[in-house]
């Protein structure tokens, strides 16, 4: 039972501190304008050469344009490919791209299994062999656990590989950057070791069956190491930098693309008035002679 | 050590020098023969024991004194751990935590900004230079400081030393970055290494006191008391507009009274006072458009509001808004609609980004840029203008305040489409240009041998653009070539290009504004209005 209630606790840990981080980030005061063009929500096609309201004469007497679908492309193609490192980093595109999407095809194999526990839950079997639905869950659950498995391996070898042999890169790794690739890499190897042995994935829908119905993991040893490296990994995930998911949404969308004027009687000029009657709670400021005198007639 | 070699943890390492540039990007001809470029001159030994010159041999911040005893050594550091704290709590950096927070925890590493950035590309590379090295050094002294020197902090990445050393070091390497953020339009993870140099400057600004003297002394500090970073007070403005509208009536045979405090009026304009002393015919140019266009305008001769200057952006979040909340204090007192900012690009991006969210209601006027005004004004044919005036050819330099960071992009290009018939992109342009080198306070910091850092370094990939835009016709000096920069600033960092390697002498390269070029098509104006097509007692400014 304890690998059942670990893989709970981890999968609760890996949600609960990514929103944490998110909270964290979300409650931060409203910044001081730092928008950089182009920002693809800027309607009227501005979004595509990096233009802006403040193209308009008298743009504060003008309709704000703001088309979000560009906004979302520009968010997925982001999101999915990896664009800015595709356009200005070809050559380590490749393996961080094979990473992530090895993560992406992960989360599609491991929706998968629950499509295959609940089915075989329900009296139908899933194999190679089995119906029409059986066989279609088995073959895309087998695809996207050995697509994802190659890719996030070669991600994760490749890019340590990659910074530990790149003089520049490894002029700026850190001890933890190496350690957070290769724990990645573990986890990964630690599958492959067990999809080997069962290469039609029935072992992950036995798991999924089990957190379904809330019983015991039946694990071997290979298997142990691989859940509780996975689950480490999770519970370790948001607590670094590797949860920057949660930090490239803010800083695309609450700072590069947040550019809402502060019009009069708008819901941003509530926003700045609430700011503005902000009191300072610990009194801390800065010592510079210019801003605090006092701090300089002391000394 | 070479340039190349160096890393993050060798700032706080003694040497002489830590890096030497070795390696210029070379540059488009003529300027790829020998003995075209003038080299860097030697560093005297009086900088090198006062101030900080062992990052590069240059010398940036003049205010950076090397401490004198032990115990000043001690209380410097002191100071900066203390600024460096107060970066990270709401009360002390509220206006940019949440941003400054995102680029100092999520960096890959991944290097995709390096090759973004022309300060990195022109030094031949220079490690130091690069986007993420300095946040490196800012991302280490933190979690040195927070977490000691335990092997977690190792494993964190927190081995450097904090000595006075790496202090001195990155108080220098703060102003190697032109916060012109190009590098942040290529981040994957949407970083901002612009942010991380700039909050490295607030630490020594507002913690330290110390600031580069032409920013901040002879910057902030003498506007917010005399009303003007030139110094020029409200008796000294009231003059130099008297002057220029004798000089534009000797020129152009037209009589103009400049309307100064115009109770009412729609338009309050606003220029960087710089231009009435170093570029009068900028001024001049505005004039008689908004003259000629017939508007209601008003210039401004109240405390700040002459001058529309605001160097707090490049250093200082305080002094920022103060002289913000000063601008738009003059703007209400005159009860003007709105206020229209001239050729000045940080002077946009202060007065309508940056202090966007410090006023509301009726303190709140409306700011525009004076670019969709003129490109309405173009459009509507509210001037005759002649465009074979201006058959040379100009290229159009993008100010990164007004296009990257404000997306300003068309009008000023349908203006040149208008006006200039030989006009051509710079490659590349638009929120892709390339700084002029001068951003950030740049422009107008003159100490000991930086000039040769600009000249050399920051603006070479300018520099590098102009020549490759009058491929065509740059070595016939007999064609007058224009590169147009709307900006003082810019235009200042283009004119000691341009003198630094002899351009204008031997190439016939100019440079200036973008409303001379409007004024010097008009019809009605008889005589050239660019100084270089004027014949000798044509010469007025
Ligand atoms: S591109 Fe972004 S993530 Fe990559 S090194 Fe530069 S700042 Fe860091
Ligand atoms: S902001 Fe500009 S100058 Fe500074 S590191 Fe980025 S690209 Fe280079």
């Amino acid at each position: 039972m304890f690998l059942t209630l670990f893989t709970y606790f981890s999968i609760l840990a890996f949600i609960g501190l990514s929103l944490l981080k998110a909270y964290e980030y979300a409650r931060m005061p409203m910044h001081g304008r730092w928008e950089l063009y182009p920002v693809p929500k800027e309607g009227d096609g501005r979004g595509h050469y990096g233009g802006s309201y403040y193209e308009e004469y008298e743009w504060w007497n003008k309709p704000r344009k703001v088309t979000h679908a560009g906004e979302i492309v520009d968010m997925l193609k982001e999101m999915l490919f990896i664009k800015n490192l595709f356009i200005n980093q070809r050559r380590q595109w490749w393996v961080c791209y094979s990473l992530h999407l090895g993560i992406y095809v992960l989360f599609v194999w491991t929706f998968m299994l629950f499509v295959g526990a609940v089915t075989e839950l329900s009296g139908t079997p899933v194999a190679a062999t089995a119906g029409v639905w059986g066989s279609l869950v088995y073959y895309v659950t087998f695809l996207a656990g050995a697509a994802g498995a190659v890719l996030l391996t070669v991600g994760a070898g490749g890019m340590f590989l990659k910074r530990m042999s790149d003089s520049t890169l490894s002029r700026y790794t850190t001890p933890q950057e190496y350690f957070n690739l290769l724990f990645l890499f573990a986890v990964a190897v630690s599958g492959l070791v067990v999809w080997s042995g069962d290469p039609g994935f029935n072992y992950g829908r036995e798991i999924m069956m089990a957190l379904l119905t809330f019983s015991p993991i039946q694990a071997d040893t290979a298997l142990t190491i691989h859940i509780i490296l996975l689950g480490a990994v999770m519970i370790y995930i948001p607590q670094t930098k590797m949860s920057h998911y949660v930090g490239k949404y803010f800083a695309f969308h609450k700072v590069l693309w947040e550019n809402e004027p502060n019009l009069k009687n708008s819901y941003m000029e509530e926003i700045v008035r609430d700011a503005l009657s902000y009191k300072p709670k610990t009194g801390t400021t800065w010592s510079a002679p210019h801003i605090n005198p006092g701090s300089a007639s002391k000394k | 050590m070479s340039a190349k070699n160096i890393k993050p943890q060798d700032m706080g390492k003694p040497s002489e020098q830590l890096c030497k540039i070795e390696n210029l990007m070379p540059l488009p001809a003529p300027y790829d023969k020998p003995g075209m470029e003038p080299d860097f001159k030697e560093i005297k030994e009086d900088w090198k024991k006062n101030y900080c010159a062992t990052l590069d041999g240059f010398v940036a911040n003049d205010a950076l004194k090397r401490p004198e005893t032990k115990e000043e050594e001690e209380e410097m550091i002191k100071k900066f751990l203390n600024g460096m704290e107060k970066l990270f709590l709401e009360d002390t950096n509220r206006g940019m935590l949440q941003p400054f927070m995102l680029s100092f925890e999520y960096c890959a590493k991944c290097n995709t900004c390096s090759e973004a950035c022309h300060v990195f590309k022109s030094s031949g590379e220079a490690e130091i230079y690069r986007p993420i090295f300095r946040s490196e050094v800012l991302r280490k002294l933190y979690k040195k400081h927070k977490q000691g020197g335990s092997l977690v902090s190792r494993f964190v990445g927190g081995d450097i030393d904090i000595n006075i050393e790496t202090i001195m070091r990155l108080g220098e390497l703060a102003y190697r970055c032109n916060l012109c953020r190009r590098c942040a339009q290529t981040c994957p993870l949407g970083l901002d290494n612009g942010i991380l140099a700039r909050e490295i400057r607030k630490i020594f600004s507002m913690e330290m006191g110390i600031a580069p003297k032409p920013l901040h002394e002879s910057g902030t500090i003498k506007q917010l008391t005399t009303g003007s970073s030139t110094g020029i007070t409200k008796e000294a403005f009231l003059d130099m507009i008297e002057f220029m509208e004798e000089d534009i009536y000797e020129m152009t045979g037209k009589k103009y009274k400049v309307p100064v405090d115009k109770k009412g009026a729609d338009i309050l304009l606003i220029h960087n006072a710089g231009e009435y002393m170093a570029w009068p015919e900028n001024p001049a140019a505005f004039t008689i458009i908004m003259e000629e266009a017939g508007l209601d305008w008003t210039l401004s001769s109240e405390m700040i509001g002459y001058d529309n200057v605001n160097y707090g952006i490049f250093y200082d979040d305080v002094q920022g808004r103060k002289i913000g909340a000063a601008q738009l204090k003059a703007a209400k007192e005159l009860g003007v609609r709105r206020i229209v900012i001239a050729e000045c690009g940080h002077a946009h991006k202060a007065s309508m980004v940056s202090q966007d969210r410090i006023m509301t209601g009726e303190d709140n006027i409306p700011r525009e840029s004076f670019l969709p005004l003129l490109e309405g004004l173009i459009k509507k044919k509210v001037f005759k203008l002649d465009p074979s005036r201006n058959n040379f050819p100009v290229t159009l330099h993008d100010p990164c305040n007004i296009v990257r960071m404000m997306g300003i992009v068309k009008p000023q290009r349908e203006i040149l489409k208008a006006i200039a018939p030989q006009f051509r992109e710079m490659t590349p342009h638009g929120v892709n240009n390339y700084c002029c080198g001068g951003g950030s306070g740049f422009a107008i910091m003159n100490s000991f041998n930086f000039t040769d850092f600009r000249n050399k370094v920051s603006s070479r990939m300018k520099f590098k653009q102009i020549l490759d835009a009058f491929q065509d016709t740059i070595e016939d000096a007999e064609i007058p070539k224009y590169v147009c920069a709307p900006c003082s600033n810019c235009k200042g960092a283009i004119r000691d290009i341009l003198e630094f390697y002899q351009a204008t002498a031997k190439f016939n390269v100019h440079y200036g504004g973008l409303v001379e070029l409007v004024v010097n098509a008009m019809v009605d104006i008889e005589k050239p209005f660019l100084e270089f097509l004027r014949d000798e007692e044509d010469m007025m400014f």
